[in-house]
């Protein structure tokens, strides 16, 4: 027995004494979910879908075909900031990071990540093969701070049967409205016709929703929404306007409540009701539902930009991009990341099959990804997509403010003037106590 | 040196690996927290003496005013029916057998799930659509309640959850207070002819007082600091109707990078959370002669 136990012991000291990998290792942090079961050994990139199965089988590949670098994968719950927040602060940072384009200014300004022109050219990315959509999300005061990975932005996701059965289909197309009374006046008529809400919502623990209305419908019409770094100005008649209209379908019950995202996205397949303005990350999989002859959504999916209601064309979008937080690394880490960078890249159509847009104008325009279902219709958002300016920090929380006095003002447990005087209150009071 | 002496410095070296431990892991960062809140700081060590700011804009703030009153009704909603449910099932359960040691085990089992098992349980309860109230409901032809999203349902849906999945600790602590009671008391009682409620109110709750006292006391200091099932559950909403106190710091800690203010919060719970723990102490044992 004793001996049995010191041969173990010494086997596991000849195991510790294993000669020291000296590859260099690349930290790479990433939110997108896990979903190692289905995807844990998959190198086969296009065959693997979603954004956890495509990212996923990225890096497996990456690591196949990169034997020389060691990539060790940090998956962080969504939306992953307080991690790397606390990872900086306790000065151990991951290499490379998915960050959303929002998010860029806050770290950026403190000077927390890096610009990343000497990676890109190390990689041989040229910065003018970005869309402008993407470009603008990475850029801050002349610099690059991160290599876009896409553009994400709110989509109408409609059910063509119901729309059809509302009377609201032409041609084979959703007729969509083109101003504040006729998106109600669209909604009553739906109502009426097929006893179900036009407008699906998750109105639940989802602060940013009615937020990015509210951008979009605001930048539509051109409006200042940050006159300058520390100010927001919501108390205005725009605003005002957008946010009776989202009332007033609460009111009249034009549209789900009380839905959280879970619910709000399975309310959807079920035909609970005619649209989900929801993010382009759910084309793909509401697109392969449509396919699933057993589905309620078979055949009946048709995707669209937010309609022009107020001002021009236009719709609030962020991205997804890889930062690089400020760190000493060596040579041949820099070496690395650079390749690390220049694969995925190579990969951004395959990225793109999730619904997002390329973060490339060459993919964008090329006919694989025109080929794929309902994109040549939504293709446009990376030209006409807007971003908030690049000095506007603390996005994230700013929109969490916001979407409280908004749902506030929604649900009618505030007037709405209050609200956005409100909104306008907290926002500006967090913008005069940052540093 | 005297033997009263050596026992002293050998009981210093007995308990001075503990304190050092303790002073490193509690009180330097207890000390560094009342420091940092009086600053305007960031999380990546940014500082800026503003004295007392923090604590005079904690005062005027409407959003901690609601996370507060948000915090203390979870608290009463939860700490006193917790404490009289764990009571009555460990009087229930406080008997040999294999049924009843079945049943504190799973009374105790809800335990060791974590936050996130427990609030995914309970959403699968309490969402309007598809959830297992709202299906009951819907089948017996009533509309479902929303009680994620109604302001006045979300404080006590997160206080429900947080008693299912709170009850087994105070039920072992109960059950282990009753377990010290001597039986001689209970037989000399039954010679004396005196009637359950009797037993009950005259024998076992004095005897237990003290158990009872730190369930109360922990459970106290255990609400005031809720946190996960609020943000799991309902993300502090709809409009800030279910934000707790620790909620509201994580929020301005890591969401707004506001460090000197969220430590300036956490100093106001912490003493909170002490005083009115002492203050327990005190209403239970006031009339209690001193220990020798």
């Amino acid at each position: 027995m004793i001996g049995r136990a010191l041969a173990f012991g010494f086997a596991g000291l000849l195991a510790g004494c294993a000669p020291a990998d000296d590859r260099p290792e690349i930290v790479v942090q990433r939110f997108f979910g896990e979903c190692g079961a289905a995807y844990g050994e998959s190198t086969d990139v296009a065959a693997a879908d979603t954004e956890c199965g495509i990212l996923t089988t990225l890096i497996n590949r990456f690591e196949a075909e990169n034997p020389d670098i060691r990539v060790k994968v940090n998956v962080v719950a969504w939306p992953g900031y307080p991690q790397l927040a606390a990872q900086i602060a306790a000065g151990d940072p991951p290499d490379l990071v998915t960050m959303h384009q929002s998010v860029i200014s806050d770290y950026a300004g403190a000077g927390l990540i890096e610009p990343v022109e000497p990676l890109l050219a190390a990689a041989r990315i040229d910065p003018a093969a970005f869309t402008p959509a993407a470009r603008a999300g990475v850029e801050k005061e002349g610099r690059l701070y991160a290599m876009p990975w896409d553009t994400i932005g709110r989509l109408w996701h409609i059910n063509t049967a119901l729309m059809a059965e509302a009377g609201l289909m032409r041609g084979g197309k959703p007729v969509l409205p083109n101003s504040p009374e006729e998106l109600l006046a669209h909604a009553r008529q739906f109502r009426e016709r097929t006893s179900k809400p036009y407008l699906i919502q998750a109105q639940v623990s989802a602060p940013d929703f009615h937020v990015a209305l509210l951008y979009t419908y605001l930048l539509a019409q051109d409006a200042v929404i940050f006159p300058d770094a520390r100010h927001i100005r919501l108390d205005t008649p725009q605003a005002r306007a957008i946010v009776t209209v989202l009332r007033q379908l609460n009111a009249e019950g034009l549209t789900t409540l009380n839905q959280d995202f879970p619910a709000a996205t399975a309310a959807f397949i079920q035909g609970e009701g005619g649209i989900f303005p929801v993010g382009t990350w759910m084309l793909g999989p509401y697109d392969a539902e449509a396919a699933r002859s057993n589905s309620p959504l078979h055949g009946n999916y048709a995707v669209a930009p937010f309609p022009r209601l107020w001002g021009e064309e236009a719709s609030f979008v962020d991205g997804h991009a890889w930062i690089v937080p400020a760190a000493r690394r060596s040579p041949a880490e820099r070496a690395a990341m650079a390749r690390f960078l220049g694969f995925l890249a190579k990969y951004n159509y395959d990225w793109s099959r999730t619904g997002q847009l390329p973060a490339f104008a060459q993919v964008v325009e090329s006919p694989a990804f025109r080929a794929l279902p309902h994109r040549a219709d939504i293709a446009a958002l990376a030209r006409t997509g807007k971003q908030l300016p690049g000095y506007v920090e603390r996005q994230s929380a700013v929109q969490g403010l916001i979407g409280e006095e908004l749902e506030a003002a929604i649900t009618g447990a505030k007037p709405v003037d209050t609200a956005l005087k409100d909104a306008e209150r907290r926002v500006n009071r967090l913008y005069a106590q940052m540093m | 040196m005297t033997a009263a002496l050596r026992d002293r410095l050998a009981g210093y070296a007995f308990v001075g690996p503990f304190l050092l431990v303790y002073a490193a892991v509690l009180i330097v960062p207890l000390v560094m927290g009342i420091v940092i809140s009086l600053h305007r700081a960031d999380l990546f060590g940014r500082r800026e003496w503003i004295g007392l700011d923090n604590y005079a804009q904690a005062l005027g703030d409407p959003v901690l005013h609601q996370a507060f009153g948000n915090t203390v009704l979870l608290a009463v909603l939860i700490v006193p029916p917790l404490t009289v449910i764990a009571l009555l099932l460990a009087l229930a359960l406080n008997r040999p057998g294999k049924f009843a040691a079945v049943l504190r085990g799973v009374f105790f089992s809800s335990l060791v799930l974590s936050v996130t098992i427990v609030t995914l349980i309970w959403r699968f309860i309490l969402t309007p659509d598809a959830g297992l109230i709202a299906e009951g409901l819907e089948a017996a032809g009533r509309a479902p309640i929303p009680f994620l999203s109604d302001p006045d349902l979300v404080i006590p849906a997160i206080a429900v959850t947080t008693l299912w999945w709170s009850l087994g600790f105070p039920v072992m602590l109960i059950l282990a207070g009753l377990q010290q009671v001597p039986g001689d008391i209970y037989e000399a009682a039954a010679l004396d002819g005196a009637g359950r409620w009797t037993v009950l109110r005259r024998i076992t709750l004095p005897a237990i007082r003290r158990t009872l006292l730190l369930v109360v006391m922990l459970q106290t200091a255990a609400q005031l600091q809720l946190f996960g099932q609020a943000q799991l559950l309902t993300g502090g909403g709809p409009g800030g109707a279910s934000r707790t106190i620790v909620l509201y710091i994580f929020e301005v800690s890591f969401g707004r990078w506001e460090l000197g203010y969220a430590t300036a919060i956490a100093e106001l719970l912490f003493g909170m959370i002490i005083a009115l723990t002492l203050l327990q102490y005190w209403l239970v044992t006031r009339h209690e002669e001193p220990r020798a």
